[in-house]
């Protein structure tokens, strides 16, 4: 794994009506890692990613993202809010869902066109959701929307990935499919940063994690920090799960 | 039909194509009630507007109910913001504040101006076409159709401009903040152009009725097709239609005109509630008695195969049996039969092998919500279906 920073995060504070939810936080994400965070609810982890994204307005800190502000980076990073952020019953369909990946590099004004189509056919193929890609979004099951997000990801074609919650309200199978696309994304040499609610299944996924609760209480390798102490730190109770290293 | 009929029917079209467009978007961001706030709030805009031209179709007017417009929607957030109240009670609060701000400037002024707040609220299309336009004494056709024809054309403009950022915006605005593609921008444009449209259009059907143009014609079409771009179309039909027969519903009833505008639109939309292909009442009645149905057949596959002897599986017992009405049973060994999922032999019912597989499928399906196999049956099968 190379030393490179694909994020750098310095002393990031950020309030919702002055009540701090991200205290002071420093974080360096290596390039080419698959990243967890983890923490428990209200710990700052959706907050955490809206703010590298510029979504929110920190009251403190910097980002950078490969040394530079997230302003100048736009098209190196893709996004994948959580499925309830958005109304199903929009009237669109799969595909046209997925061609809206397309719209930042597109930039203002500009239309899509046959190549943003094409990419973003080869992206709904890649999820296995080209046979649906005529189908109205609030007529698909939550696993096949969380396949039609991941997919407007793929398509942004970025080198570093944030997705909040993708495995919510999915099935096995779709668990599976999406994480082993997350996992080709990494061999790739990407990086995939994922808010992620099942601790069972950190070591088997991530190769990296971060602890959250406000403040950071830890970052690191799985196999190094993913560890009692660590979980008990962040959940505040005597945490125990059972590592299968 | 007089010159002046042509005039109101084309001014009534116009307003309600440019009623129909933001409307559209407004009902998809859940903003309808931000509509009845502006149309309200614009007032004290239209009377300093007013007090300053002494003209009622004056751009300045358009300008001061535009800037009051979108003054509403800032104070709405920032009421909102602060945590202690919901929207619907910040908007609750803002716009009878800024309304009757414009009333009580109207009162004190009443007898040097001519301008009543039945004129504003209601607004007459039949005096529309009286106030013409004149450009170094030439005739140029009513006033408020080139004032309300800018709007639409800068509101056509805009639309096709920023179409994409409008949709990727309403339908995600954290994707569309990230991508840069500002949604606050999309929204206070927005913002700005209902409150250009309800002015623009109050002249014409006052500022209560343009409200039905925004909302109605918008939901009536949301009812109907899962395609933006055609949900929009449809709304401007709808919007025009209903202009047009409320035209002519006044002409015969002698009545007002924005009126039975709004009365044919509210019919328009209770007879596409009612018949919608997909999401009307009579459609979700139909789907939910056919889903009872298959529910039905699902038990009853389920009891076929937990049973092995012959008089549990007799056709005359079912109804004893499962404990159904014998229309019930009929309707359901009608469906079993039609998809090849039983045969009846001398009155006794058994499973077909497509019947057993789609028994343990279905279940499996239901219980686990896994099976992507049933993906096929689903166009069959409303039960699996969303």
């Amino acid at each position: 794994m190379s030393e490179k920073i694909a994020v750098r995060i310095d002393d990031l504070t950020v309030a919702y009506n002055y009540k701090p939810v991200l205290w002071d936080i420093d974080l360096a994400i290596p390039e080419g890692v698959l990243m967890a965070i983890v923490g428990p609810n209200g710990a700052g982890k959706s907050t955490l990613i809206k703010s590298i994204l510029d979504i929110i307005k920190p009251i403190a800190g910097s980002i950078q993202i490969y040394g530079k502000p997230y302003k100048k980076q736009r098209s190196l990073v893709a996004y994948v809010p959580q499925k309830g952020s958005v109304d199903w019953d929009f009237p669109t369909t799969a595909l046209d869902v997925v061609m809206m990946g397309t719209y930042g590099s597109l930039g203002w004004i500009k239309r899509p066109g046959q190549k943003q189509k094409k990419a973003s056919l080869e992206a709904l193929e890649k999820v296995g959701m080209l046979a649906f890609k005529n189908r109205q979004i609030s007529q698909l099951s939550g696993g096949q929307q969380q396949r039609i997000f991941l997919a407007r990801a793929l398509v942004q074609n970025a080198s570093i990935y944030f997705m909040d919650e993708p495995f919510q309200g999915v099935d096995a199978t779709t668990e599976k499919a999406i994480i082993n696309i997350l996992k080709e994304l990494r061999k790739a040499g990407k990086t995939v940063i994922v808010v992620h609610h099942d601790l069972q299944t950190v070591p088997e996924y991530f190769d990296w994690v971060t602890f959250l609760n406000v403040k950071k209480i830890a970052t690191g390798p799985v196999k190094d920090i993913f560890n009692d102490d660590n979980l008990t730190k962040t959940y505040g109770i005597n945490y125990k799960v059972s590592v299968q290293q | 039909m007089s010159s002046a009929q042509i005039e109101i029917q084309l001014i009534a079209s116009v307003v309600a194509i440019a009623c129909a467009i933001p409307g559209t978007f407004l009902v998809l961001r859940k903003m309808a009630l931000i509509t009845d706030a502006i149309s309200h709030s614009i007032l004290p805009g239209i009377v300093i507007g007013f007090f300053i031209t002494h003209d009622l179709s004056s751009p300045l007017l358009i300008i001061m109910a535009a800037a009051s417009g979108v003054l509403t929607v800032v104070l709405v957030e920032f009421i909102q913001k602060t945590g202690l109240v919901k929207e619907d009670t910040a908007i609750g609060l803002v716009f009878p504040a800024l309304f009757s701000i414009g009333i009580i400037l109207i009162a004190q002024n009443a007898n040097d101006v001519h301008l009543d707040v039945d004129a504003v609220l209601l607004g007459e299309l039949a005096f529309a076409p009286f106030d013409r336009f004149m450009i170094s004494g030439i005739n140029m056709g009513p006033k408020s159709l080139w004032i309300i024809g800018t709007i639409l054309l800068i509101t056509l403009g805009l639309l096709f401009a920023f179409f994409k950022e409008l949709k990727v915006s309403t339908f995600d605005a954290g994707l569309a903040s990230a991508m840069g593609l500002s949604p606050v921008v999309m929204h206070y444009g927005l913002m700005t152009v209902s409150s250009i449209t309800t002015v623009g259009a109050f002249d014409a059907v006052g500022a209560i009725l343009v409200i039905a143009l925004m909302i109605a014609p918008a939901a009536t079409a949301y009812l109907l097709t899962n395609d933006l771009k055609k949900m929009l179309l449809l709304a401007v039909i709808f919007g025009v239609g209903s202009a047009i027969s409320g035209y002519w519903m006044a002409h015969i009833l002698d009545t007002s005109i924005s009126g039975s505008m709004t009365t044919v639109l509210g019919i328009i939309f209770l007879f596409v509630y009612l018949f919608a292909p997909n999401k009307g009442l009579f459609s979700v009645l139909y789907r939910q008695r056919q889903q009872r149905i298959e529910v039905s057949l699902l038990t009853f596959l389920l009891h076929l195969g937990n049973h092995k002897e012959e008089e549990e599986r007799h056709v005359k017992h079912l109804n004893e049996h499962i404990n159904w009405q014998k229309v019930q049973s009929k309707s359901v060994l009608d469906l079993a039969l039609k998809n090849n999922m039983i045969i009846i032999h001398n009155d006794i019912v058994s499973l077909t092998k497509k019947g057993k597989k789609f028994t343990t499928e279905a279940i499996d399906y239901i219980v686990t919500n896994k099976n992507s196999e049933i993906e096929n049956m689903k166009d069959r099968f409303f039960l699996f279906r969303g």
